[in-house]
């Protein structure tokens, strides 16, 4: 028998990085026992290696776990959030799964900028708010101080409220999972209405096909039933149902209210719309759910296979990866500089980076990787309007009537010392100010608006240097605006590099191409004849730099066993060419190609 | 006499003898110092190796190398020219080559004496420099006086001298390189080596320079000598026949030429290397570990390897390219299987075009710039394997 719905309480944790949102959950697994001491590995729901390195999440697993209190056992669905700017979309996801929301923030380093943007999105989607402070047990943690901040932040209506917390100690877990009880409100289904589901995510299986993540609204779902996803209009059986408890645990049956998973012989994830309503084929529910805006790849840049005839394994390797990122998104393209490879869409430098390390670590490939660039607009004089993922679809020449790019709304929260080099830093990137707000005297939130061209641009490093990394930073995009946009050309040895190539605004070109030149200056190493670099727009140099000419490149002797020893050098040199790219004679870098983003 | 081309059976030996007196702070080759007493040890080891050969092999030229083999004395030295002249016989006397390596303060009329006694007909004497503190610098422990001594003994006695000279020792001017060619030149040798100082990984001199202690000459000044050498030495009648060696008309080392074309050896002693029917070997490098392994009837080599007619043919390339006379794209299809331009051809026409090979159609060749940039061009035509 499922729980009934009064016995269920779904939320998710809303925090920070680093604010301790995976230890707690951990701290729920072991404190219900779904999971002993002896086996817990560090941050249990890090499903992705690469996360558990880096200490962060992006995509943590669903949880069921069960309690008892005040003498009855409640099933407590948590639903993860991610944590990072680039999967802010997947954050309304959960929301609209859950009734509840863990805002959890750390008892020293106090509110951050995603704390109140997503506590502000949870709120909207109507989600009650659970405050807690985490580390309380830390000799210089403030409570007193942090909580002031929520207030101001308006994420607290009455100090009494704010949990307070030790994940790492295991202090006040008991409490916390006892005021999720008490103060989110069970879900609202009806058991007896027709099927009715929310899918909120989805991952491949290799043996069972796609797992689809559900949250039950109305009615029950059982194996071998047939279901309708509404808004695909495609049929399945359903071939086996679960909940992650937190091992994947086969059940007969979900209830109204119960969040778990469902496989029905689906072949790619493709076929699974995120924010799709499941029903039953036979008795469907009338009206299918809201359900969700389709993220849109932000950031795209190229890449190529150093050797050209690993194309096909890079192929390879993207479609497998697309199996469990449907954010992801790639299409071939041939540079003239760097062979064939592929123009692929992330959702953010950070997803650019996963996808990356991820590529270069399970299949070997050596890569080349292009600046990123955003999705830009153009609407030609014949009033057509194309996307532009890259530098190579901007015309040559003219045609172009207006030239467009996705402004963001920024959140900066920062402490009150640094306003003067963020209003310096944003006004240099062509923000504009929209407003102040103070949560203490010493920490205040600036919004701007600004291209998120300049945010991709290395702005949170520049962030995080300035504010000594008490700054952190949330935008969304908000719209699209005309801008004075150029293609800039680099041209190596008079060859035009377009993977080099990179769209700038007009009064950033000199700036932008003088730093690219001086950057591969040092980059590419000296050759046996003079290399020329400029960066050109529509034709026009604006700005030239000089690889001399190497002189003397000779050892003195070689005889019979100098023979053998220089062998093991040409191979060892040979290796290291892997990493090359020839440019016409040139052999340019790897790292080259990342001039272009870099600045300093 | 020969069934096989000179690619794949040795017309040539060559013989190591590590001993010296002193270790310079430059030197990465097999070289042992301060252990006189394992000379004899050495010269047994050394005899067994070449009767490992199974019967004598009859050479056209032979090297023997150091170390400084003329530090041994005349009575060793006599040992080691007595197993040479049973082991590795040669052809037709007086039409053959026979090359010591010396230094000035290690030759006495003795020892010149029995060199050519044994058919010695060029040695080479390891000068370096003419200024005291650059003979200093390199930690060389001969003086400027000795060195018109040792020339003399040798002139009397053998037909062919050849000079080591050495630029851009650290602190080393152009000026004084420019009148350490002139002093040598005034002794009219028949042939000069000059060797830019390379900084080899791990040698005393490395350190030095990596702790900032070493005055080291520029990039510009180093080529500014090596130019110079190409000059004067043209200017007095030398042919600059490889990238550092020039010879006078008729007395270019026939051994090493042998290496420059890639062609066969024999290689007896510590670190010394062979290449014998496609088949490269090293000695170990170390003199008690070579003593100790032969003595005890075990081989002295430690590294073989049989490579493959590509890596060979591209090998070829990279040798012969330091030769004035190039690759001759005849020869080299004779030797390599290969056509030159089916392995190369991008890359001859691109350096062509940069000035740095000459491409006469029947041969390929470095031009004066191409030979300041030997490596460089050896190291991108071989990335293309």
């Amino acid at each position: 028998m499922p729980t009934p719905t009064r016995l269920i309480r779904n939320f998710c944790i809303i925090a920070h990085i680093d604010h301790g949102k995976s230890t707690l959950a951990d701290q729920f697994l072991l404190k219900s026992g779904a999971v002993s001491q002896r086996d817990i590995k560090a941050q249990t729901l890090d499903s992705m290696d690469l996360e558990r390195e880096r200490g962060i999440t992006i995509r943590m697993h669903p949880v069921t776990i069960f309690f008892d209190h005040k003498g009855e056992k409640f099933e407590l669905n948590l639903i993860d959030t991610p944590g990072h700017v680039d999967f802010n979309y997947e954050v309304s996801r959960s929301l609209a799964a859950c009734e509840g929301a863990i805002l959890l923030v750390d008892a020293f380093q106090g509110v951050q900028a995603q704390t109140v943007a997503n506590g502000f999105l949870a709120m909207e989607a109507q989600l009650k708010l659970v405050p807690t402070l985490n580390k309380i047990d830390l000799p210089h943690a403030r409570p007193e101080f942090v909580i002031g901040e929520m207030e101001q932040a308006m994420l607290v209506e009455d100090p009494d409220e704010v949990m307070k917390v030790s994940a790492r100690a295991g202090l006040g877990i008991e409490e916390l999972m006892g005021a999720v009880i008490d103060r989110v409100p069970a879900p609202s289904g009806a058991p007896a209405e027709p099927l009715k589901a929310l899918i909120y995510n989805s991952h491949f299986d290799t043996y069972k096909g796609v797992v689809v993540y559900i949250r039950m609204i109305d009615g029950n779902l059982k194996p071998g039933q047939r279901i309708k996803l509404m808004r695909a209009g495609r049929e399945y059986v359903v071939t086996e149902m679960g909940q992650f408890r937190p091992e994947p645990t086969k059940i007969d049956e979900l209830g109204a209210g119960q969040v778990g998973y469902f496989t029905a012989n689906i072949k790619t994830i493709d076929d699974v719309g995120i924010g799709d309503t499941v029903t039953d084929a036979f008795n469907p529910t009338a009206e299918p759910l809201a359900g969700y805006k389709e993220p849109k790849p932000m950031v795209y840049s190229g890449l190529y296979p150093v050797n050209n005839n690993e194309f096909e394994d890079l192929r390879e390797a993207l479609q497998k990866l697309k199996l469990n990122d449907s954010s992801f998104s790639y299409v071939p393209e041939v540079s003239d500089g760097l062979g064939f490879g592929f123009r692929c869409g992330f959702l953010g430098m950070l997803h650019r980076e996963i996808i990356q390390q991820r590529l270069e670590r399970d299949s070997e490939l050596n890569l080349v990787q292009t600046a990123p660039n955003v999705t830009y607009e153009i609407k030609k004089q014949n009033g057509e309007v194309v996307q532009v993922h890259g530098p190579q679809d901007v015309p040559d020449g003219g045609g172009i009537d207006e030239f467009r790019e996705p402004i963001v709304k920024i959140s900066f929260l920062i402490p009150s010392t640094n306003i003067g080099g963020l209003m310096t830093m944003c006004t240099e990137r062509r923000g504009t100010f929209v407003r102040t707000e103070y949560l203490s005297p010493q920490r205040v939130i600036l919004v701007f608006e600004m291209p998120l061209a300049e945010v991709i641009y290395d702005l949170y490093d520049k962030l995080k240097s300035f504010t000594h990394g008490y700054g952190t930073m949330d935008y969304e995009v908000v719209g699209y605006r005309a801008a004075d946009l150029v293609r800039m050309d680099i041209l190596v040895h008079g060859n035009r590099v377009d993977a080099l190539s990179i769209i700038v605004h007009r009064s950033n070109a000199d700036r932008r191409g003088r730093k690219v030149l001086e950057r591969l200056r040092k980059e590419i190493s000296r050759h046996m004849f003079e290399v020329a670099l400029q960066a050109a727009i529509g034709g026009k140099i604006i700005a030239r730099e000089t690889i001399a000419a190497m002189k003397k490149d000779v050892t003195a002797k070689c005889y019979g066993g100098d023979i053998s020893r220089k062998r093991k050098l040409w191979n060892k040199q040979a290796e290291g060419k892997k990493r090359m790219k020839a440019i016409g004679q040139v052999e340019v870098p790897q790292e080259a190609f990342l001039a272009v983003l870099e600045d300093d | 006499m020969f069934t096989d081309p000179p690619w794949l059976q040795p017309r040539t030996a060559y013989l190591h003898v590590p001993f010296c007196g002193h270790h310079c702070g430059y030197c990465d080759f097999a070289v042992t110092a301060g252990q006189d007493h394992l000379i004899e040890l050495y010269l047994d080891a050394l005899e067994l190796e070449l009767a490992a050969l199974g019967q004598p092999q009859p050479v056209e030229t032979i090297f023997v190398g150091g170390g400084t083999p003329t530090y041994l004395t005349a009575k060793q030295l006599r040992r080691l020219l007595e197993a040479i002249h049973k082991w590795l016989p040669i052809i037709s006397p007086g039409s053959h080559e026979f090359s010591v390596e010396s230094t000035p303060e290690s030759l006495d009329a003795e020892k010149v004496h029995l060199l050519a006694a044994f058919g010695v007909n060029r040695v080479s004497i390891g000068v370096q420099s003419f200024h005291p503190h650059l003979l200093a610098a390199l930690e060389r422990r001969h003086g400027v006086e000795q060195i018109p001594q040792a020339v003399e003994m040798v002139r009397k006695q053998i037909p062919a001298i050849s000079f080591d000279l050495i630029f851009a020792a650290p602190g080393q001017t152009l000026a004084q390189w420019e009148a350490d060619l002139d002093a040598a030149l005034a002794f009219d040798p028949d042939h000069v080596s000059t060797y830019g100082l390379t900084y080899e990984k791990g040698t005393p001199l490395w350190k030095d320079r990596e702790r900032g202690a070493v005055r080291t000459v520029d990039e510009d000044n180093e080529l500014a000598m090596y130019e110079h050498a190409m000059d004067r030495l043209a200017a007095a009648g030398f042919e600059h026949y490889e990238i550092s060696n020039f010879a006078k008309p008729g007395k270019r080392c026939r051994h090493n030429d042998r290496y420059w074309a890639n062609e066969a050896y024999f290689g007896v002693g510590v670190g010394a290397a062979r290449y014998v029917q496609w088949v490269r070997e090293l000695n170990v490098r170390d003199t008690k570990l070579y003593v100790r392994r032969v003595l005890a009837g075990e081989t002295p080599t430690y590294q073989s390897e049989e490579l493959d007619p590509r890596e060979r043919a591209f090998e070829t390339i990279a040798t012969q390219l330091r030769r004035a006379d190039g690759v001759r794209r005849d020869r080299f299809r004779d030797q390599t299987g290969f056509e030159l331009d089916e392995l190369i051809g991008d890359w001859v026409r691109d350096f062509t075009a940069n000035g740095l090979l000459l491409d006469d159609d029947s041969s390929v060749r470095l031009t004066r710039r191409g030979k300041c940039l030997a490596d460089g061009i050896v190291t991108s035509v071989m990335k293309s394997r």
